[in-house]
């Protein structure tokens, strides 16, 4: 018989560890796409350009959520 | 102004203060005290040595000249760090198992352990790093002409490149084992990491808030257009991320830190995000300084100084001293860890190799190998240093300089076809990889490094502009009419097209040697192989003295008389040498792996094994024996499980027997009990009828009638116990018809109607009206319904008494269940209600001698049904299982 509780781990580590895969891929869409040139426009959001915010806020996102992933992943 | 001779000072202060650190850690490590020199965070740090003085003074170049664009060359290495659970962790994982020391021995142990690629990736590692060391060197002595009188820059580089020298001597070659990991090089890094770090950071934080007012004052001041246009996103955006991404693995010095000197793969999981923290930090004010020092400094003033000049035009000389201690930092550390990898590679890959060749065959009559290893080591990071500083001499102060960190990190580029290719695709060949790595190289030295030099080296400057020999397609910048693009993009474009496809073609039409095929498998499936007994080799004619002698010349007396022990009482022997068995030579050639390469350990060993080489015949020989032996061994293993389970078998149907006779026992003793009271009654009534003559007629009847009573008694039960030994023996089938369940029911019910009115007992029909059709005996099934109705007149005797009949269908089965509201039956007597004999309590009513409820269930059985009792809250409830029809 199979422990519900072990089969619903192994698909959250599973998942986790697709999520891993996907991170960068997703990172990747983020700064290394077209999708940049959006953001690269005169506006500003508290005195600096819309471009610094922007890549420097996906970055910041990127370090915080690879902290949470390592540490599941780690332990897992 | 600062004064050259503080500046001289700082620097020797700040290199002693290494020197110290460096010392006091490696005798911390040799105590066994290792604690937090080996942390995550210590690893992270000692991997920021990506963070050279060229990206330390040359990001804000950059930004200055290229807006945004420096911020490429961080965001491929957070790429994959956040992705370090598909690539880095594998990376790591396989250069543990394979002992590798470098990039280049990584390369050749994938491909069945290949001089021929070890050697070509260490060519190349040389010819990409050599520049990059001469640029470390510049960038030091750029830094000094910054401040006053500024020195002999020559003189500066010479004497940066000879101390750097000593110090990764002393530190990088303690001992010959690469695996054995550098524990005072590393605190220095880590320390430098720390230095440079918060020197930008002060930087960054007084142009901000101490120059300017805030970072919107900052931005203010920033060109409108330096921001837009082409330099976001752009063919050379993307070129320059994926470049960084290549280069953080495949850099002899990246490769060093992440896998060679890693001492615990959980530090990966921190550096995974604390790395991409770190050059978010880093430049986080590249900016700001950028912009800030286009707008205050004179406008000839060098791009690449900012860090420098802002602090000391604004009269702050502590903060450009703690500035050029960080671009020290960077700048030292790059040289001292791409010395240690590139020593290893040389020595391991070229030196050694050359040396077992022109050396007699037999290794134990020549001299010490070990002290030959640490001073061909030492060596090469002499000349690895003599070779940056000549470059430096020679191209110093060319504008070259400048790109050569791209150029170089484009040329190691190369190695990532077949580096991705071996973690993850079984095919991939040394021909493959020897073909990709070739032409990718050459395409990069002619397209980019060649030009490099501006006509000064191979390719003349009208080669470079028209074409060698005036072919236009030709050109390095514009191969085949490829114009309009980036030099960099270009080359990029080419090389890596062509070293893939060839990579992919030769992989696909070579086929691979026998030992190319092991070492494919062990590295693309190295998390399924956990504990591998790794590569096979022939050991047949090695003695273990041989081997013995050998480990001692390279590792060491003291080590190699531990791995002996060890390996001895792995074997089972108290004491002397251990067998030269396969796995004591596979355990050897990995240990020397980590001291010499996998490839020259291979030669080493096998030299003294006799083979020379593995041929394919040894090895189909082993694989046979392997097969053999493991069929042997599956065939005694089935085989000892077949007896197993027959004893299994033979214990179990033993206790039954026994169990069985004790039955049997206790039916004997339990018949006859039975037997012998109606006996005793009927005995003693027929005496004292007999006996006595005065006997009233009525009293005399009454005799008579318990005579008479016992004796139906005694037939009735005569009567059961034929019928039971007749189920129970299985002989004469009940014979089947489809009948309907509720008229069974029905006369069931009626039978028994004049007991049930009797006892006052309330019956509840619960059963549905549509007819369930069972194949079943009638007679039989109403014996047993009618067994259980008068079972619950005996003993479900309660107030108001209530018996509930309930018929349902599943499976083919119709389950009938019978509950009265009785006492019911304690879980313990559950079981035993159905042996023969049993009588549940001593409120048992006279009548029946304990025998309905086992023939009731041995009847359902011969009808393919079974009775059970349920166990319930109140009263008993069994359950008669009938096969449909």
């Amino acid at each position: 018989m199979t422990n519900p509780d072990l089969a619903s781990d192994a698909t959250r580590k599973r998942k986790l560890r697709e999520g891993a895969l996907l991170l960068p891929i997703f990172g990747a869409f983020l700064l290394v796409s077209p999708l940049i040139t959006v953001f690269t426009g005169a506006s500003s959001v508290f005195g600096l350009p819309l471009i610094f915010i922007y890549i420097f806020g996906v970055w910041l996102g990127l370090v915080l959520i690879a902290r949470a992933m390592a540490r599941r992943l780690d332990k897992g | 102004m600062l004064s050259l001779n503080t500046l001289i000072a700082a620097s020797l202060g700040y290199a002693l203060l290494l020197f110290t650190i460096a010392f006091w850690a490696e005798r911390r490590a040799k105590a066994g005290r290792i604690g937090w020199l080996r942390s995550p965070f210590v690893y992270t740090l000692s991997i920021s040595v990506y963070c050279t003085g060229w990206t330390f003074y040359g990001a804000v170049g950059s930004a200055a000249r290229n807006g945004f664009e420096f911020v490429t060359i961080y965001l491929g290495p957070t790429l994959v760090f956040i992705g370090w659970w598909w690539l880095l962790r594998k990376l790591l994982r396989v250069g543990r198992a394979q002992r590798i020391t470098s990039i280049a021995d990584l390369i050749s142990s994938r491909y069945g352990k290949s001089n021929t690629l070890a050697v070509l990736v260490t060519l190349l590692a040389v010819i990409g790093s050599t520049p990059y060391i001469a640029l470390q060197l510049q960038s030091i002595t750029l830094s000094f002409s910054v401040f006053e009188g500024g020195g002999n820059a020559n003189l500066t580089a010479f004497w940066v490149a000879a101390g750097l020298a000593v110090f990764t001597i002393l530190f990088g070659t303690r001992n010959v084992d690469a695996n054995e990991r550098h524990h005072g090089v590393v605190t220095a890094i880590a320390i430098e990491a720390v230095v440079k770090l918060v020197a930008l950071l002060s930087v960054g934080v007084f142009v901000v808030w101490g120059i300017a007012d805030g970072p919107a004052d900052i931005f203010a001041k920033a060109p409108p257009d330096m921001l837009r246009g082409d330099s976001i996103f752009s063919a050379r955006w993307v070129s320059l991320t994926m470049l960084s991404a290549m280069a953080i693995i495949t850099l002899p010095r990246m490769f060093q830190v992440i896998v060679v000197e890693n001492a615990n793969e959980r530090h990966l999981a921190t550096a995974s995000w604390a790395f991409p923290g770190y050059l978010l930090l880093m430049s986080l004010f590249v900016l700001p300084i950028a912009i800030a020092g286009n707008a205050l400094m004179p406008a000839g003033a060098n791009p690449d100084l900012y860090v420098l000049s802002l602090p000391l035009s604004q009269g702050q000389e502590n903060l450009a001293l703690f500035a050029f201690l960080g671009g020290f930092s960077s700048a030292t550390s790059m040289v001292i860890i791409a010395a240690i990898a590139l020593s290893t590679m040389v020595s391991n890959h070229i030196i050694m190799p050359l040396w077992l060749r022109f050396s007699p065959p037999r290794t134990e009559t020549s001299g010490d190998v070990r002290t030959i290893l640490l001073r061909s080591r030492r060596l090469s990071i002499a000349g690895i240093l003599l070779l940056g500083y000549l470059y430096f001499r020679l191209t110093g102060g060319s504008g070259a300089l400048a790109s050569i960190g791209l150029i170089a990190f484009a040329g190691m580029a190369q190695i990532i076809p077949s580096l991705l290719g071996g973690l993850f695709w079984r095919g991939a060949t040394r021909t493959g990889a020897l073909l990709g790595l070739l032409s990718g190289f050459a395409l990069w030295a002619y397209t980019l490094f060649l030009p490099s030099f501006e006509g000064g080296f191979i390719l003349s400057q009208s080669a470079i502009e028209n074409g060698p020999f005036g072919l236009a397609y030709l050109i390095p910048n514009a191969l085949f009419g490829l114009t309009g693009y980036d030099p960099l993009v270009h080359s990029l474009f080419w090389s890596m097209t062509l070293n893939v496809t060839l990579f992919i073609l030769g992989s696909l039409l070579s086929t691979p040697r026998p030992l190319e095929r092991i070492q494919a498998s062990q590295f693309v499936d190295v998390f399924r192989l956990d504990k591998a007994t790794g590569s096979y080799l022939v050991s047949r004619s090695a003695t273990s003295e041989d081997l013995f002698t050998l480990a001692q010349r390279i590792l060491g007396a003291d080590p190699a008389q531990r791995l002996f022990t060890e390996m001895a009482r792995q074997q089972g022997k108290a004491h002397g040498l251990p067998d030269a068995t396969d796995g004591l030579v596979q355990t050897l050639e990995r240990e020397l792996a980590g001291s010499v390469g996998a490839a020259s350990a291979h030669a080493m060993v096998s030299q003294i094994a006799g083979g020379g080489t593995v041929s394919v015949d040894e090895l189909m020989k082993i694989a046979d024996e392997t097969a053999q032996i493991l069929e042997y061994s599956q065939q005694l293993e089935n085989q000892s499980h077949r007896l197993e389970n027959a004893m299994q078998e033979l214990r179990a149907a033993n206790a039954q027997l026994t169990e069985m006779g004790a039955q049997k026992d206790a039916f004997l003793s339990q018949v006859s009990h039975e037997l012998r009271t109606p006996m005793t009654s009927i005995r003693s009534f027929s005496e004292i009828l007999r006996e006595s003559d005065n006997l009233e007629l009525p009293d005399a009847k009454r005799f008579l009638g318990i005579i008479q009573e016992e004796s139906v008694r005694l037939t009735r039960l005569l009567d059961e116990i034929l019928d039971l030994s007749h189920l129970e023996g299985g002989r004469g089938q009940l014979p089947l018809e489809p009948i309907v369940l509720q008229e069974v029911i029905e006369k069931s019910l009626n039978a028994t109607g004049a007991l049930l009115d009797e006892a006052g007992i309330v019956v509840v029909n619960t059963v549905p009206e549509a007819p369930v059709i069972v194949m079943a005996n009638f007679d039989r099934l109403a014996q047993v319904l009618i067994n259980l109705i008068s079972n619950t007149v005996k003993y479900g005797r309660r107030e108001n008494p209530e018996l509930t009949i309930g018929v349902t269908r599943s499976d083919g089965m119709a389950t009938l269940t019978m509950a009265d509201n009785g006492p019911g039956i304690a879980a313990a007597d559950r079981k035993k209600v159905f042996e023969k004999f049993t009588r549940l309590s001593e409120s048992t009513l006279a009548g029946s001698a304990g025998l309905g409820l086992p023939i009731s269930r041995e009847i359902m059985r011969n009808l393919q049904g079974d009775l059970t009792l349920k166990p319930s809250r109140i009263g008993a409830v069994f359950e008669v299982r009938i096969p449909l029809a």
